[in-house]
Protein backbone atom coordinates (compact mmCIF):
# COMPACT_ATOMS: atom_id res chain seq x y z
CA UNK A 1 0.00 0.00 0.00
CA UNK A 2 1.75 3.57 -0.74
CA UNK A 3 1.13 6.00 1.72
CA UNK A 4 0.20 8.38 -1.50
CA UNK A 5 -0.96 8.27 -4.57
CA UNK A 6 -1.56 11.28 -6.97
CA UNK A 7 -3.38 11.25 -9.86
CA UNK A 8 -2.31 14.06 -12.44
CA UNK A 9 1.57 14.71 -12.91
CA UNK A 10 1.27 18.86 -13.52
CA UNK A 11 2.99 21.38 -11.88
CA UNK A 12 0.62 20.64 -8.82
CA UNK A 13 1.37 16.86 -8.78
CA UNK A 14 4.82 16.85 -9.35
CA UNK A 15 5.38 19.89 -7.11
CA UNK A 16 3.78 17.40 -4.62
CA UNK A 17 5.70 14.20 -5.40
CA UNK A 18 8.94 16.21 -4.97
CA UNK A 19 8.05 17.42 -1.47
CA UNK A 20 6.55 13.95 -0.07
CA UNK A 21 9.98 11.95 -1.68
CA UNK A 22 11.37 14.80 0.38
CA UNK A 23 10.07 13.07 3.34
CA UNK A 24 10.51 9.89 2.33
CA UNK A 25 6.95 9.08 1.74
CA UNK A 26 5.85 6.08 -0.65
CA UNK A 27 4.67 7.45 -3.59
CA UNK A 28 3.01 6.86 -6.70
CA UNK A 29 2.53 9.60 -9.51
CA UNK A 30 -0.11 8.32 -12.22
CA UNK A 31 -1.05 10.46 -15.16
CA UNK A 32 -3.24 9.54 -18.49
CA UNK A 33 -1.03 11.94 -20.87
CA UNK A 34 1.83 9.99 -22.55
CA UNK A 35 4.51 12.69 -20.68
CA UNK A 36 4.83 13.97 -17.57
CA UNK A 37 4.23 17.95 -17.02
CA UNK A 38 0.38 18.36 -17.62
CA UNK A 39 -0.99 21.89 -18.93
CA UNK A 40 3.04 22.80 -18.42
CA UNK A 41 3.98 21.54 -21.57
CA UNK A 42 2.45 24.04 -23.53
CA UNK A 43 2.95 26.73 -21.86
CA UNK A 44 5.36 29.82 -23.95
CA UNK A 45 4.96 33.08 -22.65
CA UNK A 46 7.07 36.76 -22.14
CA UNK A 47 6.62 38.05 -19.04
CA UNK A 48 6.97 41.99 -18.21
CA UNK A 49 10.33 41.80 -16.94
CA UNK A 50 11.17 40.00 -20.57
CA UNK A 51 12.26 36.71 -18.99
CA UNK A 52 10.22 33.96 -21.33
CA UNK A 53 8.09 31.50 -18.98
CA UNK A 54 8.68 27.82 -20.92
CA UNK A 55 6.76 25.13 -19.63
CA UNK A 56 8.76 22.63 -21.23
CA UNK A 57 11.99 23.60 -19.08
CA UNK A 58 9.61 23.97 -16.28
CA UNK A 59 8.77 20.34 -16.57
CA UNK A 60 11.99 19.25 -16.87
CA UNK A 61 12.82 21.02 -13.72
CA UNK A 62 10.70 19.34 -12.27
CA UNK A 63 11.30 16.08 -13.57
CA UNK A 64 15.05 16.24 -12.71
CA UNK A 65 14.05 16.92 -8.86
CA UNK A 66 11.87 14.09 -8.86
CA UNK A 67 13.64 11.77 -10.36
CA UNK A 68 17.04 12.38 -8.44
CA UNK A 69 14.49 11.35 -5.25
CA UNK A 70 13.60 8.47 -7.19
CA UNK A 71 9.74 9.14 -7.45
CA UNK A 72 7.98 6.26 -9.23
CA UNK A 73 5.64 8.16 -11.87
CA UNK A 74 3.68 6.49 -14.20
CA UNK A 75 2.22 7.83 -17.91
CA UNK A 76 -0.25 6.50 -19.96
CA UNK A 77 -2.47 5.60 -16.69
CA UNK A 78 -6.14 7.17 -16.75
CA UNK A 79 -8.03 6.53 -12.99
CA UNK A 80 -11.89 6.12 -13.83
CA UNK A 81 -12.66 5.79 -10.05
CA UNK A 82 -11.64 6.63 -6.48
CA UNK A 83 -13.34 4.35 -4.09
CA UNK A 84 -12.70 5.21 0.18
CA UNK A 85 -12.65 1.59 1.70
CA UNK A 86 -12.15 2.95 5.04
CA UNK A 87 -10.04 5.47 6.83
CA UNK A 88 -6.60 6.22 5.38
CA UNK A 89 -7.60 3.35 2.51
CA UNK A 90 -8.38 4.15 -0.91
CA UNK A 91 -8.46 2.23 -4.14
CA UNK A 92 -7.65 4.36 -7.01
CA UNK A 93 -9.24 2.23 -10.00
CA UNK A 94 -7.51 2.59 -13.35
CA UNK A 95 -7.12 1.04 -17.41
CA UNK A 96 -4.19 -1.19 -16.25
CA UNK A 97 -5.57 -2.54 -12.76
CA UNK A 98 -6.13 -0.92 -8.87
CA UNK A 99 -3.61 0.82 -6.80
CA UNK A 100 -4.54 1.39 -2.99
CA UNK A 101 -3.43 3.79 -1.22
CA UNK A 102 -3.58 5.56 2.57
CA UNK A 103 -3.82 8.87 1.40
CA UNK A 104 -4.73 10.25 -2.23
CA UNK A 105 -4.11 13.83 -4.01
CA UNK A 106 -5.97 14.79 -6.40
CA UNK A 107 -4.17 17.07 -9.39
CA UNK A 108 -6.20 16.78 -12.44
CA UNK A 109 -5.84 20.21 -13.28
CA UNK A 110 -8.89 21.81 -15.95
CA UNK A 111 -10.28 21.24 -19.23
CA UNK A 112 -11.70 23.59 -21.37
CA UNK A 113 -15.45 24.84 -21.68
CA UNK A 114 -16.96 24.06 -25.25
CA UNK A 115 -18.58 26.81 -26.82
CA UNK A 116 -20.93 25.94 -29.51
CA UNK A 117 -20.84 27.70 -32.65
CA UNK A 118 -22.83 25.85 -35.50
CA UNK A 119 -20.21 24.04 -37.74
CA UNK A 120 -18.20 23.39 -34.34
CA UNK A 121 -18.09 19.85 -35.46
CA UNK A 122 -16.33 20.40 -38.89
CA UNK A 123 -12.48 18.75 -38.93
CA UNK A 124 -10.22 22.27 -39.07
CA UNK A 125 -12.22 23.08 -36.15
CA UNK A 126 -10.41 22.57 -32.31
CA UNK A 127 -10.43 23.91 -29.29
CA UNK A 128 -7.72 26.83 -28.38
CA UNK A 129 -5.92 24.28 -25.98
CA UNK A 130 -5.63 21.22 -28.87
CA UNK A 131 -4.03 23.77 -31.14
CA UNK A 132 -1.65 24.94 -28.47
CA UNK A 133 -0.76 21.22 -27.32
CA UNK A 134 -0.66 20.17 -31.41
CA UNK A 135 1.64 23.25 -31.79
CA UNK A 136 3.70 22.84 -28.79
CA UNK A 137 3.82 19.75 -27.49
CA UNK A 138 3.58 17.42 -30.66
CA UNK A 139 5.36 20.34 -33.23
CA UNK A 140 2.21 19.98 -35.50
CA UNK A 141 1.13 22.82 -38.06
CA UNK A 142 -2.81 23.07 -37.53
CA UNK A 143 -3.39 24.84 -40.70
CA UNK A 144 -2.32 27.38 -43.19
CA UNK A 145 -4.68 29.90 -41.99
CA UNK A 146 -6.92 30.61 -38.50
CA UNK A 147 -9.51 32.27 -36.97
CA UNK A 148 -9.68 32.53 -33.18
CA UNK A 149 -13.57 32.36 -31.64
CA UNK A 150 -13.62 33.60 -27.78
CA UNK A 151 -11.29 36.76 -26.92
CA UNK A 152 -9.87 35.91 -22.86
CA UNK A 153 -6.58 35.53 -21.62
CA UNK A 154 -5.93 32.20 -22.44
CA UNK A 155 -6.58 32.59 -26.37
CA UNK A 156 -4.72 35.65 -26.40
CA UNK A 157 -1.48 34.09 -24.72
CA UNK A 158 -2.01 30.96 -27.00
CA UNK A 159 -2.72 32.80 -30.18
CA UNK A 160 0.67 34.52 -29.29
CA UNK A 161 2.07 31.31 -29.10
CA UNK A 162 0.56 30.30 -32.52
CA UNK A 163 2.11 33.38 -34.23
CA UNK A 164 5.71 32.74 -32.18
CA UNK A 165 5.40 29.21 -34.36
CA UNK A 166 4.56 30.55 -37.35
CA UNK A 167 1.02 29.45 -37.50
CA UNK A 168 -0.70 32.54 -39.84
CA UNK A 169 -3.81 33.65 -38.19
CA UNK A 170 -6.88 36.12 -39.84
CA UNK A 171 -7.33 37.59 -36.07
CA UNK A 172 -9.65 37.00 -33.09
CA UNK A 173 -13.31 37.70 -32.35
CA UNK A 174 -16.20 36.83 -30.62
CA UNK A 175 -18.20 34.26 -31.29
CA UNK A 176 -22.01 35.07 -31.97
CA UNK A 177 -24.43 35.23 -28.67
CA UNK A 178 -26.18 31.88 -28.60
CA UNK A 179 -27.64 29.86 -25.34
CA UNK A 180 -24.04 28.57 -24.57
CA UNK A 181 -21.99 31.55 -25.51
CA UNK A 182 -23.23 33.84 -23.08
CA UNK A 183 -20.42 36.44 -21.40
CA UNK A 184 -17.67 35.33 -23.79
CA UNK A 185 -20.48 36.93 -27.04
CA UNK A 186 -20.80 40.27 -24.88
CA UNK A 187 -18.67 42.80 -25.50
CA UNK A 188 -18.56 44.99 -22.30
CA UNK A 189 -17.83 41.63 -20.25
CA UNK A 190 -15.12 40.53 -22.92
CA UNK A 191 -13.18 43.97 -22.26
CA UNK A 192 -13.15 43.60 -18.48
CA UNK A 193 -11.41 40.08 -19.00
CA UNK A 194 -9.22 41.57 -21.55
CA UNK A 195 -8.34 44.42 -19.27
CA UNK A 196 -6.46 42.13 -17.22
CA UNK A 197 -4.50 40.97 -19.93
CA UNK A 198 -3.14 44.63 -21.29
CA UNK A 199 0.62 44.12 -19.40
CA UNK A 200 1.06 40.92 -21.87
CA UNK A 201 0.95 42.82 -24.95
CA UNK A 202 4.16 45.27 -24.95
CA UNK A 203 2.75 47.87 -27.67
CA UNK A 204 -0.63 48.67 -28.94
CA UNK A 205 -2.78 47.12 -26.34
CA UNK A 206 -0.77 48.47 -23.49
CA UNK A 207 -1.12 51.83 -24.33
CA UNK A 208 -5.27 51.24 -25.68
CA UNK A 209 -6.19 48.19 -22.97
CA UNK A 210 -4.33 50.26 -19.55
CA UNK A 211 -6.22 52.88 -19.86
CA UNK A 212 -9.86 50.32 -19.44
CA UNK A 213 -8.91 49.56 -16.45
CA UNK A 214 -9.32 52.10 -14.11
CA UNK A 215 -13.17 52.64 -14.90
CA UNK A 216 -16.27 50.72 -15.08
CA UNK A 217 -17.54 54.23 -16.91
CA UNK A 218 -14.36 54.17 -19.29
CA UNK A 219 -14.71 50.50 -20.13
CA UNK A 220 -18.38 50.69 -21.21
CA UNK A 221 -17.43 53.68 -23.42
CA UNK A 222 -14.64 51.78 -25.11
CA UNK A 223 -16.97 48.79 -26.28
CA UNK A 224 -19.05 51.58 -27.61
CA UNK A 225 -16.32 53.61 -29.61
CA UNK A 226 -14.17 50.25 -30.17
CA UNK A 227 -12.34 50.90 -33.37
CA UNK A 228 -13.38 49.13 -36.67
CA UNK A 229 -10.57 47.70 -37.79
CA UNK A 230 -10.25 45.79 -34.14
CA UNK A 231 -7.11 46.60 -31.62
CA UNK A 232 -3.64 45.12 -33.03
CA UNK A 233 -1.80 43.11 -30.42
CA UNK A 234 1.50 41.35 -32.27
CA UNK A 235 -0.10 42.90 -35.17
CA UNK A 236 -3.18 40.85 -35.44
CA UNK A 237 -5.91 42.63 -34.82
CA UNK A 238 -8.42 41.68 -32.22
CA UNK A 239 -12.04 42.38 -32.87
CA UNK A 240 -14.59 42.70 -29.46
CA UNK A 241 -17.44 44.19 -32.13
CA UNK A 242 -17.35 41.48 -34.54
CA UNK A 243 -18.72 37.97 -34.37
CA UNK A 244 -18.68 34.69 -35.98
CA UNK A 245 -22.11 33.43 -36.41
CA UNK A 246 -21.42 29.60 -38.68
CA UNK A 247 -18.22 28.18 -39.25
CA UNK A 248 -18.58 26.94 -42.85
CA UNK A 249 -17.31 23.66 -45.39
CA UNK A 250 -18.72 20.48 -46.46
CA UNK A 251 -16.12 18.19 -45.41
CA UNK A 252 -13.76 20.65 -43.49
CA UNK A 253 -13.39 23.58 -42.45
CA UNK A 254 -13.46 26.73 -45.67
CA UNK A 255 -14.65 30.02 -44.27
CA UNK A 256 -16.66 31.25 -40.94
CA UNK A 257 -19.67 33.89 -41.60
CA UNK A 258 -19.21 36.91 -39.63
CA UNK A 259 -20.95 40.61 -38.80
CA UNK A 260 -20.64 43.29 -36.95
CA UNK A 261 -21.87 43.25 -33.62
CA UNK A 262 -23.48 46.27 -31.16
CA UNK A 263 -21.99 46.83 -28.12
CA UNK A 264 -24.17 44.79 -26.23
CA UNK A 265 -23.41 41.69 -28.51
CA UNK A 266 -26.24 42.08 -31.28
CA UNK A 267 -25.90 41.39 -34.71
CA UNK A 268 -26.15 44.69 -36.71
CA UNK A 269 -28.19 43.59 -40.37
CA UNK A 270 -26.25 43.95 -43.44
CA UNK A 271 -22.67 43.72 -42.22
CA UNK A 272 -22.66 39.68 -42.71
CA UNK A 273 -19.20 38.69 -44.70
CA UNK A 274 -17.08 35.49 -44.95
CA UNK A 275 -13.63 34.97 -44.01
CA UNK A 276 -11.63 32.16 -45.71
CA UNK A 277 -9.69 30.11 -43.39
CA UNK A 278 -8.91 26.36 -43.43
CA UNK A 279 -8.92 25.99 -39.19
CA UNK A 280 -10.78 27.89 -36.03
CA UNK A 281 -9.88 27.65 -32.56
CA UNK A 282 -12.63 28.14 -30.32
CA UNK A 283 -12.02 29.21 -26.80
CA UNK A 284 -14.77 29.32 -24.09
CA UNK A 285 -12.68 29.37 -21.15
CA UNK A 286 -11.34 26.78 -18.27
CA UNK A 287 -13.06 24.68 -15.56
CA UNK A 288 -11.45 22.68 -12.98
CA UNK A 289 -11.42 19.08 -14.06
CA UNK A 290 -13.27 17.43 -10.70
CA UNK A 291 -14.99 14.35 -12.09
CA UNK A 292 -12.62 12.19 -9.88
CA UNK A 293 -13.64 14.09 -6.58
CA UNK A 294 -16.98 13.77 -7.29
CA UNK A 295 -16.77 10.17 -7.31
CA UNK A 296 -15.38 9.95 -4.39
CA UNK A 297 -18.07 11.96 -2.73
CA UNK A 298 -16.31 15.47 -2.06
CA UNK A 299 -18.85 18.45 -1.07
CA UNK A 300 -18.69 21.22 -4.25
CA UNK A 301 -19.37 24.43 -4.58
CA UNK A 302 -20.01 26.90 -7.42
CA UNK A 303 -17.61 29.86 -6.98
CA UNK A 304 -17.29 31.82 -10.58
CA UNK A 305 -14.11 33.11 -9.28
CA UNK A 306 -12.68 29.96 -9.37
CA UNK A 307 -14.19 28.76 -12.81
CA UNK A 308 -17.00 26.95 -11.83
CA UNK A 309 -17.58 23.83 -9.54
CA UNK A 310 -14.51 23.16 -6.84
CA UNK A 311 -13.96 20.58 -4.71
CA UNK A 312 -14.48 22.20 -0.60
CA UNK A 313 -10.96 22.26 0.28
CA UNK A 314 -8.93 24.61 2.82
CA UNK A 315 -5.78 26.59 2.94
CA UNK A 316 -3.88 23.58 3.68
CA UNK A 317 -5.40 21.85 0.80
CA UNK A 318 -6.85 19.35 2.95
CA UNK A 319 -10.98 18.12 2.18
CA UNK A 320 -13.61 17.44 4.32
CA UNK A 321 -12.64 13.19 3.53
CA UNK A 322 -9.82 13.03 5.96
CA UNK A 323 -6.62 11.38 3.96
CA UNK A 324 -7.79 12.96 0.67
CA UNK A 325 -6.15 16.30 -1.08
CA UNK A 326 -6.27 18.52 -3.82
CA UNK A 327 -3.88 21.54 -5.34
CA UNK A 328 -3.67 22.78 -8.21
CA UNK A 329 -6.49 23.94 -10.99
CA UNK A 330 -8.91 21.73 -9.41
CA UNK A 331 -9.25 23.72 -6.79
CA UNK A 332 -10.01 26.94 -9.33
CA UNK A 333 -7.98 28.18 -12.29
CA UNK A 334 -5.21 30.48 -11.84
CA UNK A 335 -1.52 30.30 -13.62
CA UNK A 336 0.82 27.10 -13.49
CA UNK A 337 3.09 29.32 -10.88
CA UNK A 338 0.06 29.01 -8.20
CA UNK A 339 -0.73 25.42 -8.86
CA UNK A 340 2.81 24.06 -8.20
CA UNK A 341 2.83 26.09 -5.20
CA UNK A 342 -0.52 24.30 -4.05
CA UNK A 343 1.34 21.00 -4.36
CA UNK A 344 3.88 21.62 -2.19
CA UNK A 345 1.60 22.75 0.33
CA UNK A 346 -0.33 19.29 -0.17
CA UNK A 347 2.44 18.33 0.04
CA UNK A 348 3.65 19.31 3.03
CA UNK A 349 0.01 18.40 4.63
CA UNK A 350 0.37 15.04 3.05
CA UNK A 351 4.14 14.57 4.88
CA UNK A 352 2.94 16.41 8.53
CA UNK A 353 0.93 13.22 9.29
CA UNK A 354 3.30 10.25 8.46
CA UNK A 355 6.54 11.94 9.66
CA UNK A 356 6.95 11.94 13.76
CA UNK A 357 7.86 14.25 15.68
CA UNK A 358 9.25 16.91 12.61
CA UNK A 359 7.58 20.31 14.53
CA UNK A 360 9.40 22.38 11.44
CA UNK A 361 6.84 20.27 8.76
CA UNK A 362 3.95 22.90 11.12
CA UNK A 363 6.45 25.72 10.41
CA UNK A 364 7.07 25.09 6.50
CA UNK A 365 3.83 24.51 5.72
CA UNK A 366 2.55 27.87 6.98
CA UNK A 367 5.55 29.19 4.85
CA UNK A 368 4.00 27.17 1.89
CA UNK A 369 0.61 28.85 2.75
CA UNK A 370 1.91 32.31 2.44
CA UNK A 371 4.05 31.45 -0.32
CA UNK A 372 0.84 30.60 -2.22
CA UNK A 373 -0.41 33.49 -1.96
CA UNK A 374 2.45 36.01 -2.74
CA UNK A 375 2.65 33.96 -6.26
CA UNK A 376 -1.17 34.61 -6.69
CA UNK A 377 -0.70 38.40 -5.88
CA UNK A 378 1.97 38.81 -8.58
CA UNK A 379 0.78 36.43 -10.83
CA UNK A 380 0.99 38.18 -14.19
CA UNK A 381 -1.38 35.68 -15.91
CA UNK A 382 -4.88 35.90 -14.12
CA UNK A 383 -8.20 33.81 -15.33
CA UNK A 384 -10.38 35.47 -13.03
CA UNK A 385 -10.69 38.92 -11.50
CA UNK A 386 -11.47 38.01 -7.99
CA UNK A 387 -9.66 34.50 -6.91
CA UNK A 388 -8.93 35.52 -3.72
CA UNK A 389 -12.62 36.22 -2.33
CA UNK A 390 -13.51 33.19 -4.40
CA UNK A 391 -10.13 31.08 -1.73
CA UNK A 392 -11.76 33.00 1.13
CA UNK A 393 -15.67 31.58 0.07
CA UNK A 394 -14.11 28.10 -0.09
CA UNK A 395 -12.37 28.12 3.04
CA UNK A 396 -15.29 29.25 4.89
CA UNK A 397 -17.44 26.60 3.14
CA UNK A 398 -14.54 24.05 4.22
CA UNK A 399 -14.55 25.33 8.34
CA UNK A 400 -19.20 25.51 7.69
CA UNK A 401 -18.85 21.50 7.02
CA UNK A 402 -16.17 20.20 9.19
CA UNK A 403 -18.07 21.96 11.99
CA UNK A 404 -21.07 20.97 11.23
CA UNK B 1 -29.14 28.67 -34.16
CA UNK B 2 -30.92 25.85 -32.88
CA UNK B 3 -29.21 23.08 -34.95
CA UNK B 4 -26.44 23.51 -33.66
CA UNK B 5 -24.71 19.77 -31.86
CA UNK B 6 -24.47 20.31 -28.04
CA UNK B 7 -23.58 16.91 -27.14
CA UNK B 8 -21.07 15.86 -29.75
CA UNK B 9 -20.86 11.93 -28.70
CA UNK B 10 -24.72 11.65 -28.61
CA UNK B 11 -25.91 14.35 -31.22
CA UNK B 12 -27.62 16.04 -29.54
CA UNK B 13 -28.81 19.32 -30.80
CA UNK B 14 -30.22 22.83 -28.79
CA UNK B 15 -33.22 22.02 -31.03
CA UNK B 16 -33.45 18.24 -29.33
CA UNK B 17 -32.85 20.05 -26.23
CA UNK B 18 -35.68 22.98 -26.09
CA UNK B 19 -38.15 20.29 -27.60
CA UNK B 20 -37.74 17.74 -24.82
CA UNK B 21 -37.92 20.54 -21.89
CA UNK B 22 -41.09 21.66 -24.23
CA UNK B 23 -42.71 18.49 -24.53
CA UNK B 24 -42.12 16.90 -20.97
CA UNK B 25 -42.01 20.30 -18.85
CA UNK B 26 -39.23 18.31 -16.59
CA UNK B 27 -35.90 18.79 -15.07
CA UNK B 28 -32.63 19.18 -16.32
CA UNK B 29 -31.88 15.59 -15.19
CA UNK B 30 -34.73 14.24 -16.89
CA UNK B 31 -33.85 16.10 -19.84
CA UNK B 32 -30.24 14.54 -19.95
CA UNK B 33 -31.75 11.04 -19.69
CA UNK B 34 -34.52 11.54 -22.56
CA UNK B 35 -31.91 12.95 -24.82
CA UNK B 36 -29.37 11.42 -23.51
CA UNK B 37 -27.16 15.00 -23.79
CA UNK B 38 -23.45 14.44 -22.08
CA UNK B 39 -24.12 11.40 -21.11
CA UNK B 40 -22.09 9.79 -24.48
CA UNK B 41 -18.18 8.73 -24.16
CA UNK B 42 -16.52 11.66 -23.11
CA UNK B 43 -18.46 11.36 -20.08
CA UNK B 44 -19.46 14.74 -20.80
CA UNK B 45 -16.01 16.54 -20.09
CA UNK B 46 -16.73 17.88 -23.48
CA UNK B 47 -19.81 18.98 -23.35
CA UNK B 48 -20.86 18.94 -19.31
CA UNK B 49 -20.50 23.28 -19.55
CA UNK B 50 -22.25 23.32 -22.69
CA UNK B 51 -24.90 21.35 -21.54
CA UNK B 52 -25.39 22.85 -17.73
CA UNK B 53 -25.76 26.30 -19.61
CA UNK B 54 -28.40 25.30 -21.84
CA UNK B 55 -30.74 23.39 -19.65
CA UNK B 56 -30.16 26.08 -17.11
CA UNK B 57 -32.03 28.45 -19.67
CA UNK B 58 -34.57 26.06 -21.05
CA UNK B 59 -35.47 25.23 -17.16
CA UNK B 60 -34.25 28.29 -15.20
CA UNK B 61 -32.90 25.98 -12.83
CA UNK B 62 -29.83 28.23 -11.68
CA UNK B 63 -26.76 26.22 -10.75
CA UNK B 64 -26.20 25.11 -6.60
CA UNK B 65 -23.04 24.00 -5.59
CA UNK B 66 -24.19 20.26 -6.16
CA UNK B 67 -22.71 19.51 -9.55
CA UNK B 68 -25.95 19.81 -11.85
CA UNK B 69 -25.74 16.97 -13.70
CA UNK B 70 -24.18 14.41 -11.66
CA UNK B 71 -20.74 12.13 -12.22
CA UNK B 72 -20.95 8.78 -12.57
CA UNK B 73 -17.54 5.96 -12.61
CA UNK B 74 -16.38 5.26 -14.75
CA UNK B 75 -14.96 9.21 -15.48
CA UNK B 76 -13.07 7.69 -18.39
CA UNK B 77 -14.39 5.08 -21.26
CA UNK B 78 -13.49 1.40 -19.97
CA UNK B 79 -13.26 -1.87 -21.19
CA UNK B 80 -15.65 -4.26 -19.30
CA UNK B 81 -12.92 -6.46 -18.65
CA UNK B 82 -10.99 -3.89 -16.55
CA UNK B 83 -14.30 -2.77 -15.27
CA UNK B 84 -14.69 -6.54 -14.03
CA UNK B 85 -11.73 -6.39 -12.49
CA UNK B 86 -12.95 -3.26 -10.48
CA UNK B 87 -15.55 -5.80 -9.32
CA UNK B 88 -13.28 -8.79 -8.32
CA UNK B 89 -11.08 -6.37 -6.51
CA UNK B 90 -14.06 -5.72 -3.97
C1 LIG C 1 -5.70 24.07 -22.61
C2 LIG C 1 -5.09 24.76 -21.44
C3 LIG C 1 -4.12 25.72 -21.65
C4 LIG C 1 -3.55 26.39 -20.58
N1 LIG C 1 -2.60 27.35 -20.83
C5 LIG C 1 -2.07 28.03 -19.81
C6 LIG C 1 -1.06 29.01 -20.03
O1 LIG C 1 -0.71 29.26 -21.19
N2 LIG C 1 -0.53 29.65 -18.96
C7 LIG C 1 -0.93 29.36 -17.67
O2 LIG C 1 -0.38 29.92 -16.72
N3 LIG C 1 -1.87 28.44 -17.46
C8 LIG C 1 -2.45 27.77 -18.47
N4 LIG C 1 -3.42 26.84 -18.22
C9 LIG C 1 -3.88 26.63 -16.85
C10 LIG C 1 -3.23 25.37 -16.33
O3 LIG C 1 -4.30 24.58 -15.90
C11 LIG C 1 -2.23 25.67 -15.23
O4 LIG C 1 -1.22 26.49 -15.73
C12 LIG C 1 -1.52 24.43 -14.67
O5 LIG C 1 -1.03 23.58 -15.67
C13 LIG C 1 -2.41 23.67 -13.73
O6 LIG C 1 -1.63 22.66 -13.13
P1 LIG C 1 -2.27 21.36 -12.53
O7 LIG C 1 -1.15 20.55 -12.02
O8 LIG C 1 -3.36 21.74 -11.62
O9 LIG C 1 -2.99 20.64 -13.75
P2 LIG C 1 -2.47 20.16 -15.19
O10 LIG C 1 -1.24 20.83 -15.58
O11 LIG C 1 -3.64 20.26 -16.07
O12 LIG C 1 -2.17 18.62 -14.94
C14 LIG C 1 -3.17 17.69 -14.65
C15 LIG C 1 -2.76 16.33 -15.13
O13 LIG C 1 -3.71 15.38 -14.66
C16 LIG C 1 -3.88 14.40 -15.63
N5 LIG C 1 -5.19 13.77 -15.42
C17 LIG C 1 -6.41 14.37 -15.41
N6 LIG C 1 -7.37 13.48 -15.15
C18 LIG C 1 -6.77 12.29 -14.99
C19 LIG C 1 -7.23 10.97 -14.71
N7 LIG C 1 -8.54 10.71 -14.52
N8 LIG C 1 -6.32 9.97 -14.63
C20 LIG C 1 -4.99 10.21 -14.80
N9 LIG C 1 -4.49 11.44 -15.07
C21 LIG C 1 -5.36 12.45 -15.17
C22 LIG C 1 -3.77 15.14 -16.95
O14 LIG C 1 -3.36 14.25 -17.98
C23 LIG C 1 -2.73 16.21 -16.64
O15 LIG C 1 -1.44 15.82 -17.06
C24 LIG C 1 -3.97 26.11 -19.27
C25 LIG C 1 -4.94 25.12 -19.06
C26 LIG C 1 -5.50 24.44 -20.13
C27 LIG C 1 -6.55 23.38 -19.87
Amino acid sequence: MYDVIIVGAGPAGLSAAITCREWDLHVLVIDEFVKPGGRLLGQLHEEPNGEWWNGIEETKQLMDKAESLNTDIRCGISAHHLEKVKDHHFIVHTNKGNFEAKNLLIATGAAETAAPVPGWTLPGVMSIGAAQVMTNVHRVRVGEKGIVIGVNVLSAAIARELQLAGVNLHSMMLPAMNSVTKEHAHPKKVMDGLSRIAHLAPSAFLRFGSRFTKSDFVRKLATQFYPKSGVKMWGMPIHLRKAVTEINGKDRVESVTVFDITADGKLIKGTERRIEVDFVCIAGGLYPLAELAAVIGLPFQYLEELGGHVPVHNKKMETPIDGVYVAGNITGIESAKVARAQGTVAGLSIAKKHVDGKADLDYRLLKAIEQVKTIRNEATIQFHPHISEGREKIEQAFRRIVHS
Amino acid sequence: MDHITICRCEEVTLEDIKNTAKKYQCSAREIKLRTRAGMGYCGGRTCRPAVDAVMEQVTGEKPGHDIPLKVQPPVRPVSLATLRGMQDDK
